[in-house]
């Protein structure tokens, strides 16, 4: 009970994101389909100097310390020089465009809309990023799949338990087994 | 019958109906969250992920408008003699058209590359961790046919079903006076950590 009111929050995330990608054609209508445009937030002359041949990741992570965005991104570099930088914000994602020749830094941020953070949010995970944040989200993501595991297990022993329900409760589990094997069958 | 009663019962059953999915959602999510390791053990088998079924000659005109593509993707598929599945279609850049064809237990790809006139179809071998994640990831309403729609169904009915859970399962818990303490800390726990990841993440 404790760790179901704990993770009362990641289930609702979870559930609200899945009704929202489910449902994306509709978010399509109102906003459009593909990508969301950025917006440009501000464009400066980067002071910063970088060692040489420094490899993008070390580029970026200096930008984005310098600017005040330091987190979660990947880098990449165009073939005319320029260091991309998608900064991966839960709530504002950005851009971040580092053109050496003349040491110009545009930074462009995501609007927002409803829909496109609650996917970033379901589909935030994994360990790789290298940021504390980002690895104890990662562990509280694994949490909610042992927890999930565990719910089912726990409540089928309590329903089993409770034999007043056992006729009723049988009936549900199994017209829900054979929904779930149909579609496994025919999908 | 009391609320409380409908709320206990409506809980259960809800919770047994809806099972299969919610353990299908958990273990599925481990592939997700742990993509590296599945993707590492599976290169280190050295076998190839695509194999070529067939090749044929097509000169069909990809159209502009990014709406007709599904039905230029139908058109792929009738020519590659597939029917009746799952399917989603993507421009791969502007020379080049690319067609998922998908099952529970099976993937096909059909790459239309528009200069040579070539469209090559391509099967995916079966990998379990690939199997669960196409069940995870299966939703939407854009797909033509009554199993793939009532699937869908099914998805918003395992979410409402969720915030069902939680929903009842609060009550139930404000009604067991003796946890209402620990319980609350629980919740405030939970919600203030969800906060911070929201806010710094």
């Amino acid at each position: 009970m404790y760790l179901a009111l704990f993770l009362s929050p990641w289930i609702l995330m979870y559930a609200v994101s899945t009704l929202a990608m489910n449902h994306r054609a509709a978010f399509n209508a109102r906003y459009g389909p593909g990508p969301v445009a950025f917006d440009t937030e501000r464009e400066l002359v980067y002071a910063g100097f970088f060692p040489e041949n420094a490899e993008p990741r070390a580029i970026s992570q200096q930008i984005l310390a310098s600017v005040g965005l330091d987190g979660a991104h990947g880098v990449t570099r165009r073939k005319d020089g320029a260091i991309v930088i998608n900064r991966n914000d839960l709530l504002t994602p950005r851009r971040l465009t580092y053109f050496p020749a003349d040491r110009r830094l545009l930074i462009e941020k995501m609007p927002h809309r409803p829909n496109a953070f609650l996917e970033r949010f379901h589909r935030r995970r994994g360990y790789a990023t290298g940021y504390r944040l980002d690895t104890a989200w990662a562990a509280s993501v694994d949490l909610v799949i042992v927890a999930m595991a565990f719910w089912v297990a726990s409540g089928l022993w309590m329903w089993w338990e409770m034999t007043a329900t056992r006729r009723f409760g049988l009936s549900a589990l199994l017209g829900g087994a054979g929904l779930f094997a149909l579609f496994l069958l025919l999908l | 019958m009391t609320f409380a009663y409908f709320n206990r019962r409506l809980h259960l059953y809800l919770g047994l109906a809806l099972l299969p999915w919610f353990f299908m959602y958990a273990i599925s999510s481990v592939p997700f969250a742990h993509n590296q390791f599945f993707e590492q053990r599976d290169a280190a088998k050295g076998l190839p992920l695509w194999t070529l079924r067939s090749e044929h000659t097509v000169d069909l005109p990809v159209p502009e408008d990014p709406a007709a593509l599904r039905r230029f993707g139908a058109a792929l598929l009738e020519r590659a003699g597939i029917e009746g599945t799952s399917f989603g279609a993507y421009r791969q850049g502007p020379g080049q058209v690319n067609v998922y064809a998908y099952s529970f237990w099976s993937s096909t790809q059909l790459k239309y590359v528009v200069e040579q006139k070539k469209l090559t179809v391509e099967d995916r071998r079966f990998r379990w961790d690939h199997f669960l994640t196409g069940m995870h990831a299966r939703g939407g309403f854009e797909q033509d046919g009554v199993l793939q729609t009532s699937w869908s169904i099914v998805v918003d009915v395992v979410c409402a079903g969720m915030i069902v859970w939680i929903a009842s399962g609060l009550y139930m818990w404000w009604a067991l006076r003796g946890h209402r303490k620990w319980g609350g800390l629980a919740i405030l726990g939970g919600v203030a950590s969800f906060v911070v990841f929201t806010m710094r993440l």
